[in-house]
Parts: C-alpha cells; structure tokens; sequence
C-alpha cells in the first residue's frame, strides 16, 4: 500500500507537460493572428482552462522571473509575463488527442466551480475574487494529472465508485492510499505557486485543516459542491456532499444567500454550457 | 559605427602579425600590434581597445599571464578576448584558467574571424550594460539610444517609484527587488505590446523607456493600470485594507505612506530646445518635481513648444 502511494508520487512529480483541450488551443490561436491581442481577451480564454491557467500561473511563479509565490492570477501573470510569451506557451501546449467524456467532464467541472466561486465571492463581498476563483478552477487539477499519468488506475477508480457507490476522494485513499486534493498540493507546492491558491486545493475536502486562507478555502468547497448539485459537468462520482460546517461558519452562509446564489449560478451555467459546446465543436474540427 | 573598432593583436610571430594586420585594416578596422608583452598592460590601463586578439598556439606563459590578469579585473574585464589556438588545440585547452570570450583555429579564416568580433562586441554590450537584477540594458545603452532618438518624433519616458525607499526599509530589500523586476516586465510589456521601443534600467528605482510620441500617452497608461492591478500583490493584508503603510521617514520618524505608485515624466525629443542628451535629463527633473506633487500614479508630458 505504502509502495503504491510512493510510486504515484514519484510518477507525478515527473510530470512535464500537461495537455489541454484542443478547442482552448484553436480559440487562443485565432486571438493570436488578430496582432493586437489585449491582456484582457487572452485572461477570458485563458481562465476557462485550468491546465492552461496553471502552466502560466507556474511560469510567472517560477524562479527565473524573480517572484516566486507571489503571483496568484492569470491576469497579473499575463501583465508580468507578456501576451506573447502567454501566446507561444498556448500554442506550444500539448493537447487531448481524443476528446473523450470524462476529460470534457472534469474540464466543464472545474470552469464551473470557478463561475461559481465568482458568485459567492461577489455575494459575500469577499476580497480578491479573482484569486478565488482561480482557486476554484485549479481545485482539481489533481485529478487532471492522475488521469493523465496514471490512465488506466484512474479508469478503474471510475468503476469502483461506480461498483460501490462511494465517494470518489475514499475511494482513491482505499486504492492508493493518496488522493487527488494531496496530489493536487504537492504539484502547485512544486510549481512555487502562491499560498492563495495552494490552501483551497489542498484542503477543499477539509475545510477545518486550512488556517490562513480558510475563506477562501470554504469558498471553494462550497462552489465544488454546488457545481455538482447542479449536475453540469461530471468531476468522477455523482455524489454531492454536505457544506461542511467549517465553511458555512466562516462564510456566514444561510439559507437565504445560498439560495440566491444557486438561482444566479444557473443562470451563468447556462453560459458555460454554450462555451463548452462551442470548445468541443472547436475541438471536433481539430481532431 | 562598428567599422572604426580598436583592435589589440598580441602576438610573437611576426609573419602572423603582418598579415592579420593587413587583414584587419582592409576591413576598417584600427589595428594595435603588440610584440612586446611587457608594455601591454600599461597601454590597455591607459587607452583600452575595444577587442584584443591574443596568439595562444605558442603557449607562452607570458601572454597567458596577460589574459588572466587583464580579466581578473572588474572593469577592464569588459574588453571581449578572441584568443588564436592551433588546430586541436582548443580540445585541451584550460578554459576555466584562461578566461576567453572567444577563439579562433590557426590558420585562419579571416571571415570567420570578422564574424567573431562583431559577435563578440554584441554579446559583451548584452552582457556587461545590462542590470543584473533586471536583465534590462544600462546606462551606456539607454544614452545610446536617447542620441539615436535626438530630433525624431519620439518620446524619452522617464519611470520612479514613489516612496520607493521607506517600501524597501519596512518591507525588506527582496520584497525591493521584485517591485523593481515587476516594473520592469509591466514596462517592458507595455512597451512591446504597444509596437516596439527601447526600455532600460537606469539603477535603483529609475527606469526610461523610449517609443513613437503618439504612442507614448497611451503606454502610461496601460502602465499606470498595470501597476496598479500588481500592486496589490506587494502588501500585507492589513495595509493594502488600510490603503497605506507605516515606514520611517528619511528623518527617521514613523509616518503613514500611501501604497506604492509610479511617476512617468515624458519629454519628447523632436522640440528644437532638445539638441542633446543632457538636455532631456534636465526637462525630466523638471517634469518629475510636476508629477512628484500628487502621491499617486501619474504621468506628466512636456508639451511646451519653446
């Protein structure tokens, strides 16, 4: 047991490139030939991806440039690092050769915990609502690179929460013995990223372990739970966890607030929902 | 400009000498030949050339002395040092002891040669001008580059940050650093995104950039915004809720600062009272003391005709 979790970690700590997916690569190259790209039509298509906002949030942190853990959102890093530089990394990406559900799945999971998050920091007046939810979009970006590097253990976890009908995160401590919030941490640990973000990824399942950015930590929890309950995009188990007390008290939450943001949230799903048909017809085109 | 480079040849072998001399000269270039090693030092001190080639094959302890010395000292060590190995030569050769730029395999080929010394005066400019800290050309690149402006539609913009100094003192002088390497990406950005310019480092928190003038507004601006979008990064929770920081002043004494924003004098260069270098440095002093009166961000364009 203990030598399985050894092995995934040390076959996750060599990652080297993660791909996105190919519709993300054909929208920001078709911003890319208009010449004069804003920093601010690059963030939009950007943030929609969290493998993308993740390599240029690792970039920006990464010691050459001299502001390692510092930089916690995709527009800041597209100021520091350049449009161009953003650009080349885009297109040099790697990308999904085959689009297959659960990836689209997990992709439309997290951009929509991130629109969530966005809502309930607007909500409850938080501060840096742009780190919130990148937070939000990289949450499980753990589960991203497990199913990459490890394809065929992640296609039998699928079956097993499926079989037992058990909560994804148990499941992968029963099989492996770690979990994707833990794989999560050790990568954006690696990648130098800030504090901001490192918290929420790592203790989204655990609100109460978090101690300096729990705020923003509850938030996030709460947006993974909510983007589930409202059944778009598919995270790995259909089951929908209760809020955490921890969160619902640092967040002040009650019913009335939650309700408003759930009916707001359905709205801006729907949104999301168009974008992601318009990334796979993208994607379908490319393929 | 390139073409009326000093060149120092050192070398025992007259017959080299002769003849890459010859060579030297039919390129443009002004040619200082050197037999007698023990003189040499003394004429580098005194008149340095812009590139020394050194005759290595004859491994001659004496002019190997002559290149460690020459580099071991910080300022002469900007001087590129092409040296001249025989063939296989260069597979043994103590590189880590006899610190050259360059070198070049006897016999030579003299337009490999040419090439090498214009390589090696760009890489050594590259080099030794930039700041470390921002990788940003220096003070020799940006006067440079203020001259080539001279009379053109264009604008010198000189960047600082306000109370840069008690930032430094109450928040640490790393911290320091990265407000410097973040101005210098907003500012290089800025000027890149906007079609291209000259940016430089000219020390400490002063920065100048150099673009079209009807661009130069506009890269203030998006100067400006970016700055301002950054810095929240840069101060604790508690100031940035506060809007200002506690530091010393210069007296030493404890006041409130606002958080941090930057100042842009702009001074164009096509106004006829503008004929020279020194000049533009004088308009920006004064233009620095207008935008230094409101703490916060802001630019300031010279926009007097006489």
């Amino acid at each position: 047991m203990q030598d399985r979790r050894t092995e995934i970690i040390r076959i996750i700590k060599d990652t080297r490139s993660l791909p996105t997916l190919p519709g993300i690569i054909t929208k920001l190259s078709s911003l890319a030939e208009d010449g004069k790209v804003s920093v601010d039509e690059m963030a939009r298509v950007v943030t929609s991806d969290q493998v993308l906002s993740a390599k240029v949030l690792k970039l920006v942190n990464s010691p050459f440039y001299g502001f390692s853990g510092r930089i916690s959102t995709v527009s800041k890093a597209l100021i520091l690092l350049g449009v161009n530089v953003v650009k080349s990394l885009a297109i040099s990406s790697s990308i999904f050769e085959i689009m297959e559900k659960n990836t689209v799945g997990l992709w439309e999971h997290s951009l929509g915990a991130a629109v969530a998050a966005n809502i309930i920091a607007r909500k409850l007046n938080l501060p840096e609502r742009e780190e919130i939810s990148t937070a939000a979009l990289l949450h499980d970006i753990g589960k991203v690179i497990f199913k990459i590097k490890l394809e065929q253990d992640y296609d039998h976890l699928l079956n097993v929460i499926k079989e037992k009908e058990l909560p994804m995160i148990d499941c992968e401590r029963e099989l492996f013995n770690v979990d994707h919030a833990e794989i999560g941490e050790w990568l954006v640990k690696s990648w130098l990223l800030p504090e901001k973000l490192i918290e929420p990824i790592a203790y989204h399942h655990n609100v109460e372990k978090s101690n300096n950015q729990r705020a923003k930590t509850a938030v996030v929890h709460v947006a993974d739970v909510l983007v589930k309950a409202s059944g778009f995009g598919f995270s790995g188990d259909d089951f929908v966890s209760r809020i955490q007390p921890a969160a619902w008290e640092k967040l002040g939450l009650n019913e009335l607030i939650l309700k408003d943001i759930v009916s707001e949230l359905e709205n801006n799903l729907v949104e999301a929902k168009n974008f992601s048909m318009d990334i796979q017809s993208k994607s379908g085109q490319q393929a | 400009m390139g073409s009326r480079l000093r060149i120092a040849l050192v070398s025992k072998n007259h017959e080299l000498n002769t003849q890459m001399e010859l060579r030297l000269r039919s390129k443009g270039y002004q040619v200082i030949v050197f037999s007698k090693i023990s003189s040499i030092l003394g004429f580098i001190y005194s008149d340095p050339p812009d590139v020394m080639i050194v005759d290595l094959t004859a491994s001659d302890p004496e002019i190997q002395k002559l290149v460690k010395e020459l580099k071991k000292d910080n300022y002469f060590s900007v001087i590129p040092v092409l040296g001249l190995l025989s063939d296989n030569m260069d597979e043994l050769f103590d590189w880590q002891n006899y610190p050259l730029d360059d070198f070049i395999v006897c016999p030579v080929q003299y337009s490999e040669l040419f090439s090498r010394i214009s390589l090696s005066m760009q890489r050594i400019q590259r080099i030794f001008d930039n700041n470390p800290l921002t990788k940003l050309p220096g003070n020799t690149s940006i006067q440079h580059a203020i001259e080539r402006a001279l009379g053109k539609q264009m604008a010198v913009c000189y960047i600082d940050i306000n109370n840069f100094k008690p930032y430094n003192d109450s928040y640490g002088f790393s911290r320091g650093d990265e407000v410097l390497r973040m101005v210098a990406r907003i500012m290089s950005n800025a000027v890149k995104e906007s079609g291209g310019g000259f940016v430089g480092h000219i020390g400490g928190d002063d920065f100048v950039f150099i673009v079209m003038f009807d661009r130069a507004e506009a890269v203030c601006k998006t100067i400006l915004a970016n700055f301002n979008i950054i810095i929240s990064d840069l101060f604790g929770d508690e100031d940035k809720a506060r809007g200002h920081y506690i530091a010393k002043d210069r007296k030493g004494h404890e006041q409130e600062f606002p958080l941090l924003g930057v100042a842009i004098a702009v001074v164009p260069t096509d106004s006829p009272k503008i004929q020279h270098y020194g000049k533009i440095t004088e308009v920006a002093a004064e233009l620095k003391k207008l935008a230094k009166k409101s703490q916060e961000s802001c630019y300031v364009i010279d926009r007097r005709k006489i």
